[in-house]
């Protein structure tokens, strides 16, 4: 059995080992490498650990879904009506190096109160560092309502808005074109006055809750000699009747206007009344 | 064939003539909500004075007159510093560009003469708008009246109003309204009226007792309020009396058992509102303006008072409960009827008392304490519930009552140390104090 075993050569180990030694010299490069290239990361790659998708993002499940908490509107304190203290002066910290304090130890205690003592040892007091969060201004309290001192308030009652400005976007343009005679040059007091009437009987508060922001509504109406208001009607929809209505509505509560200036000459005027809707 | 085409162009002609007119265009105007709401800067010099007799009044007159413009939420009143030298006392003597300039930089001037004739002062009252060159007119009228203070300061008012009434498109102004109160003389309470702007103060009952919660009826002919009467057996018992403005007495109103008081007049003046605990406690009740038809509409245990219409619709009431667990006096809603009452509920606990619904029919205002304060001043959006506070730290500030253009409120204030009326324009700015001697309370402003 020997000889035969040592009849045949023994296979050289040279060939196997060198590729075993240069496969293995790869596999150890790539090791270090990957561990340079990577290092820092937590297993599985950015995003930790496995992600499993939600159950309910998938649209076809109709699961309920979770509740939206909604601000509550007696809150909302932007608009500087609650007047949001400026932020405080940040204080320079004192210098960390304090000077030690001398212990004291206390007089020996008489008889009767030595295990006192010994169990309640005076300590010298601990620095307390100023916590980061004090320095943010508290927020107001939960049922804070809004107060201004004496300015416009920011509740769309509209009552106010012959006085003060308004937030909504938009301009006031005159018509420039039309009849002889130019009414809204000639009478821009007029004209304004009947937009301060229909700003301030605009009650935005009447919109559809849901509704933040609408498009322009125009209104055209013509004003009688005597300051009534007629032929009502909607000529551009802001698309949501609610808005619609509310602007129509403004100009009925405010017919009859005054009556029309005693220098224009005509039986009536006819006017373009656009609504910019913005809560 | 010539002839054809003669007539034929002579017909087409007399077509022509006879369908042509000018195109009878019609003026029109386009404008919008925005930005450019902004008040009117007017200017208001001194009053031209055309008689000696007029001198001494001119003074009163601008002063009144310009008092109720600053006051009136809608204007700005450009300062005196700023005027040109010259006073205009007519459209002819107005030099627009002055005006309209820095450093005035007006947009319109409320200006006139004084003078008396025969039947007495006349005041002549113009306002020019001085933003366009020709300066025209927007309004120009004549007030009459005596030779007298009292009449410079009414004409005075009169000529506000108009001009309110015309910068506000058509709202009318507050200038001639009064305002009624009680007012505490040593031992007893009497109703008193005065001015809104607290002049011309005059009592108005004199009863020997104590009369509290006037309330004008809406066409201001009728002030009801809680009156202590003697009864039968002697006792003082809480019942509803009416006064007369127009014949100066008391209108006969019938007595309740128990406790009445806290009276509120329908929109329509034809019903009254009213707390009476004739039945037990104290609960609400409708009756009829000359006190038949009474119903009783509210049926719960505890304290229910000071009931208050929707001025616009005439169809809901609210009033003050303190039927809920805690016991303390909240804002209930209800029908006129008494169906659907519902609790205004607040963001916060405390004592809510005193409401006051705005002419639009859109605000209640009332008077809260919450826990952490005092008695302030709330207005509240009907629809959205939303608050605004409008007074803070300045004592007591209870009951207040609106002014009939929506823009105004009246309430009685400690916040001197003494009880007081005091008046300020609705988004809690420019309070003024009215009364300053005895103490005033429960303030009620009249319709018009």
């Amino acid at each position: 059995m020997s000889s035969v075993a040592a009849q045949q050569p023994i296979p050289s180990l040279k060939g196997p080992l060198t590729y075993s030694v240069l496969l293995h010299a790869v596999l150890g490069g790539l090791l270090i490498y990957s561990g340079f290239a990577h290092r820092g990361e937590s297993w599985g790659g950015p995003g930790g650990a496995a992600e499993v998708g939600l159950v309910g993002s998938v649209p076809a499940i109709p699961l309920p879904r979770p509740d939206v908490v909604t601000p509550s509107r007696v809150v909302d304190n932007s608009k500087g009506l609650y007047k949001t203290e400026p932020p405080p002066e940040i204080k320079t910290p004192p210098p960390d190096a304090v000077p030690i304090q001398k212990f004291h130890l206390k007089p020996p205690p008489s008889p009767k109160h030595k295990s006192e003592a010994l169990e309640h040892p005076t300590l010298p007091p601990k620095n307390v560092h100023k916590s980061k969060l004090l320095e943010n201004p508290t927020p107001p309290p939960q049922n804070a309502v809004p107060y201004g001192g004496g300015g416009a308030p920011n509740i769309p009652y509209s009552s106010f808005a012959m006085g003060a400005g308004q937030t909504t976007a938009g301009g006031l343009s005159f018509g420039s074109s039309g009849a002889s005679g130019d009414f809204s040059s000639r009478f821009s007091w007029y004209v304004q006055a009947v937009q301060r009437r229909v700003s301030s009987n605009w009650l935005q508060s009447t919109v559809d809750p849901s509704v933040s922001v609408a498009p322009r509504v125009v209104v055209t109406f013509d004003i009688l000699r005597n300051g009534t208001a007629t032929n009502i009607q909607v000529t551009r929809s802001s698309g949501n009747y609610s808005v619609d209505s509310s602007a129509v509505r403004a100009i009925r509560n405010s017919s009859p206007f005054d009556s029309l200036p005693a220098g224009y000459s005509g039986s009536s005027v006819s006017v373009d009344f656009w609504f910019d809707f913005h809560r | 064939m010539i002839r054809k085409t003669v007539v034929a162009s002579a017909i087409l002609l007399v077509l022509c003539l006879v369908g042509a007119r000018p195109a009878a265009a019609q003026a029109w105007f386009t404008t919008g909500t925005g930005l450019g709401v902004s008040k009117a800067k007017v200017a208001v010099p001194d009053m031209a004075v055309r008689s000696a007799a007029a001198q001494p009044l001119e003074k009163t007159f601008h002063d009144v007159l310009w008092s109720d413009l600053e006051y009136s939420g809608i204007l700005d009143l450009v300062s005196t510093s700023f005027y040109p030298k010259e006073i205009p006392s007519q459209p002819s003597e107005l030099r627009a560009p002055d005006w309209s300039s820095a450093p005035a930089s007006a947009y319109m001037v409320a200006y006139g003469n004084l003078n008396t004739d025969a039947s007495g002062l006349a005041a002549s009252g113009y306002l020019s708008d001085v933003s366009n060159p020709s300066a025209p007119i927007a309004l120009q009228k004549i007030y009459r009246g005596a030779v007298t203070e009292a009449d410079a300061r009414r004409l005075a008012h009169q000529f506000a109003d108009d001009i309110i009434s015309r910068l506000g498109g058509g709202a009318s102004g507050i200038a001639e309204t009064q305002i009624a109160y009680v007012s505490a003389r040593g031992r007893d309470k009497e109703i008193w009226a005065m001015d809104y702007d607290g002049a011309n103060a005059h009592q108005l009952t004199h009863l020997g007792s104590v009369s509290l919660t006037p309330r004008w009826s809406p066409d201001a002919s009728r002030i009801a309020f809680t009156c202590f009467v003697t009864n039968r057996d002697g006792v003082l018992s809480p019942q509803i009396c009416i006064y007369s403005t127009v014949s100066s007495r008391l209108i006969h109103f019938p007595h309740f058992r128990g406790t009445n008081g806290s009276p509120a007049w329908s929109p329509d003046g034809q019903q009254l509102a009213f707390m009476s605990s004739q039945n037990g406690d104290p609960e609400i009740y409708t009756v009829d303006a000359d006190g038949t038809h009474l119903h009783r509409i509210t049926f719960a245990a505890g304290v229910n008072t000071s009931p208050a219409w929707n001025p616009k619709t005439g169809k809901q009431i609210v009033f003050v409960s303190d039927r809920g667990g805690d016991g303390a006096p909240v804002l209930y809603q209800m029908n006129s009827d008494g169906t659907d009452v519902t609790r205004i509920n607040l963001p916060d606990m405390g004592y809510v008392i005193d409401p006051a619904w705005s002419p639009n029919g859109q605000l209640i205002a009332f008077s809260w304490r919450r826990p952490t304060g005092n008695y302030d001043i709330y207005v509240m959006d009907v629809v959205s519930h939303q608050l605004v506070e409008l007074t803070r730290d300045e004592g007591r500030n209870e009951r207040p009552s609106w002014a009939p253009d929506g823009r105004h409120l009246v309430f009685e204030s400690t916040r001197t140390g003494s009880r007081e009326i005091w008046s300020m324009l609705a988004d809690g700015s420019q309070p003024r104090q009215l009364t300053f001697k005895g103490e005033n309370e429960s303030p009620n402003w009249s319709p018009r």
